[in-house]
């Protein structure tokens, strides 16, 4: 079998605040194949954020090892793990985050600029980004003239223009309605299969965690269980039938109990 | 990133912030303009007090004397040593520094015009210095080499003629001066003025003694100007210095001719030195060390070097006092470049946390707000060059300030090109220094508190 692209080792993270440890991630273990679309899920305050905060160089672990592409990220200070993302990691976030008062080329071609690309090329890839995620119309609109929807599809394009080896996103879904929700997942899950990019979601939904190639399930910092299903839920007719949008209502027994509650 | 990205980048996000930009700006502008201006008064009256001191004959020469033929013990030197002739005037050509050396031979004479007279010295020049003066004349020419002695007057003269029947000096009296033609009246000169006072007032001992030889001396030009228009050349009159000896050599054959050095016995040289001697120096600032050369050497030598240097001490001092103070506002300015940074970096502590994680540069974010602020310092200080220059102008040619406090043509505020350049400068840098702090701020912003600040 080939080399994992990303392996966590023994992962834990305990915030303190005042005379309290919270242990936001509590021992932590799982690979992912390059290639893979991986699935974390958990209910609110499991931590699946930190988990993938940490694995994208946002925030050190308190202890463990997180190695991607070889590459121990851990160890790295801030100036590298800002060359690293820039080399290696797209970032989609729940609240898209795009900057108001661009346009949504000129969005999609920030991270370009930031890797010193010129001009000219960095807005044409910008543009073929956002025809490929359907707002071909839209490239001038500033994120205020958008949809939700439609700024997540920019959130995505700019997040996949440098090509990167891995894409890492934050409940991309999460302020979407239902329709939406599939429609980005499945244009996030094609793209990401046609170039071959390894991406990891954080969800709190069972079902959509279930489109994943790998589920890992995960609560109060634990890893309960993973799920491998290669090539993950395909195109679900059931889902578009249905009335109730399940990810909406869905809530496991038990899965409520909060981890600051425990301790 | 690319710095043309950087620098576009910097400049749209100033263009977001209209108002706070355009009013950080304005403290910039005032704190240059109030340096400038300062300095530039301190300028100004630096360039008064040196042309002043032009007006006074030159900045760059030295005036040399002979110390005289007895030394210290009253015992004679050789006079070849201490003299003044054309050998002393090669051996200070010799010395580093020095252009030309301009001998002055003068002597004492009386000058009649009908029943006015006028006692004065008579300064006989090289041709150089005498050609030189051809600019300033407002009457007349410069006479051609060997046409005999004539003379050229300096424009106050008039003033200094006494009317012999009175004994009055009728401009110092009644503020009006001698109606003298100097290019028209018979000019007579006598050289031998201690015979012609003891034919007027009688000898010592009682003996008669007959008048001197008066010369018709021509003249070949007068100096343009009036009674109130001084100038270098205003209180003399001016001849060929071989001329002058020529007619000398004559009038006093075998006996001394006064002002000039005797031997011992009372006899006359063979030889007729110079009075005094000017050194030229290139440079002003060569002046001193070059006077130093000439006092060691055993010689007399003045210049102005001594007291502008002193007067140019004081001056430096006021410029930095002006200086200082209009620094103050600078200072204040940078204050508020820095809070303005900070506040905007308050504001885009999110959209920082975004770059971040989109890959942007650290030390690009610190170039961002180092950039940013050095906008703000280049554009305040460009207007508030411009505005220096107004202000300069307005004090200068309306207000007329300068002509006011020194001379016609004089200006109060000088802001000379460097000065601009420095000051545009200055503020940048300025600028950029109150942004560092900002900046290392905004570059050490956690990117994952960022995003979630809102
Ligand atoms: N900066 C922090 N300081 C202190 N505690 C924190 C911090 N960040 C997260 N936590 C705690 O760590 C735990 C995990 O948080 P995390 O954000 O990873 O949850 P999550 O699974 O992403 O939840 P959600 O679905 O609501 O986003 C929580 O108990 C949270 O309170
Ligand atoms: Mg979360």
């Amino acid at each position: 079998m080939e080399k994992p692209v990303i392996q966590v080792k023994n992962l834990y993270k305990i915030y303190r605040i005042g005379e309290n440890k919270v242990r936001a991630l509590n021992g932590v273990d799982f690979t992912i194949q390059k290639g893979e679309f991986c699935c974390i899920v958990g209910t609110s305050g499991s931590g699946k954020s930190t988990l993938l905060n940490m694995m994208a160089g946002l925030e050190p672990p308190t202890k463990g090892e997180i190695i991607i592409g070889g590459e121990h990220i851990e160890r790295k200070n801030e100036s590298k793990l800002v060359l690293f993302r820039q080399a290696h990691v797209g970032f989609i976030f729940q609240s898209y985050n795009l900057m108001p008062n661009m346009t949504a080329v000129e969005n999609v071609a920030m991270p370009l600029t930031f890797q010193g690309v010129p001009k000219d090329i960095r807005e044409r890839k910008a543009i073929k980004m956002l025809k490929t995620v359907g707002l071909g119309k839209f490239l001038d609109h500033k994120p205020g003239q958008m949809s939700g929807g439609q700024q997540q599809r920019v959130g995505i394009a700019r997040a996949l223009v440098v090509e990167p080896e891995i894409v890492f996103a934050d409940e991309p879904t999460g302020n979407l309605d239902s329709n939406t929700t599939l429609e980005v997942l499945n244009l996030m899950r094609k793209i990401v299969h046609e170039k071959k990019q390894t991406m990891i979601m954080v969800t709190h939904d069972n079902y959509l965690a279930s489109f994943g190639d790998k589920v890992i399930h995960i609560r109060d910092g634990k890893i309960i269980k993973i799920d491998e299903h290669p090539g993950g839920r395909t195109e679900n007719t059931e889902y578009e039938n249905t009335d109730i949008y399940p990810g909406g209502t869905l809530a496991v027994p038990g899965e409520e109990i909060r981890p600051d509650e425990n301790s | 990133m690319k710095l043309s990205d950087l620098l576009l980048m910097s400049l749209e996000s100033l263009f977001k912030r209209k108002v706070r930009t355009i009013l950080t700006i304005m403290g910039v502008v005032i704190g240059t303009t109030s340096i400038v201006v300062m300095i530039s008064l301190g300028i100004g009256m630096k360039e008064a007090l040196l042309s002043e001191y032009e007006s006074y004959g030159g900045l760059r020469s030295i005036e040399v004397e002979s110390s005289g033929i007895y030394d210290d013990n009253g015992k004679e030197k050789n006079p070849e040593d201490t003299l003044l002739n054309d050998a002393r005037i090669e051996e200070f050509m010799q010395i580093d520094h020095v252009t030309s050396v301009d001998p002055v031979l003068s002597v004492q004479v009386i000058i009649k015009c009908g029943i006015y007279e006028c006692n004065t010295e008579l300064l006989g020049v090289s041709r150089d210095v005498l050609e030189e003066k051809a600019d300033a004349l407002g009457q007349g020419s410069i006479p051609a080499e060997g046409e005999g002695l004539q003379l050229i007057w300096g424009n106050y003269m008039p003033a200094y003629f006494m009317n012999s029947r009175t004994n009055q000096y009728e401009y110092w009296d009644t503020g009006k001066a001698p109606d003298i033609d100097f290019m028209n009246d018979q000019m007579f000169v006598i050289f031998d003025t201690e015979k012609y006072y003891q034919s007027q007032y009688g000898s010592q001992d009682g003996t008669p003694v007959s008048a001197p030889k008066k010369y018709i001396i021509p003249t070949a030009g007068v100096i343009a100007g009036g009674l109130e228009d001084y100038n270098e050349d205003s209180f003399y009159v001016y001849c060929d210095i071989d001329a002058l000896k020529a007619v000398l050599e004559r009038e006093f054959r075998g006996r001394v001719i006064p002002g000039q050095p005797t031997r011992k016995n009372g006899k006359a040289y063979k030889e007729l030195f110079y009075t005094r001697v000017n050194v030229n120096v290139d440079e002003m600032d060569n002046v001193t060390q070059v006077q130093q050369i000439i006092s060691d050497m055993g010689y007399r030598a003045y210049s102005n070097a001594e007291w502008i240097e002193s007067d140019m001490q004081i001056m430096n001092i006021i410029q930095a006092v002006l200086g200082g103070i209009g620094g103050i506002s600078l200072f204040v300015a940078a204050i508020g470049i820095t809070n303005t940074m900070m506040m905007s970096i308050y504001e885009r502590t999110k959209e920082i946390g975004i770059m971040k994680v989109i890959g942007c540069r650290i030390r690009d974010i610190q170039f961002l707000f180092l950039i940013e602020a050095g906008y703000i310092g280049f554009i305040g200080g460009g207007i508030g060059i411009l505005l220096s220059y107004a202000l300069s102008f307005l004090m200068n040619k309306v207000l007329g300030l300068g002509a006011m406090m020194f001379d016609e043509g004089a200006k109060l505020s000088v802001i000379p090109p460097w000065l601009a350049l420095v000051a545009v400068t200055f503020a940048a840098l300025i600028a950029m220094l109150a942004g560092f702090l900002p900046s290392i701020r905004a570059m050490k912003l956690s990117p994952l508190a960022a995003i979630r600040a809102e």
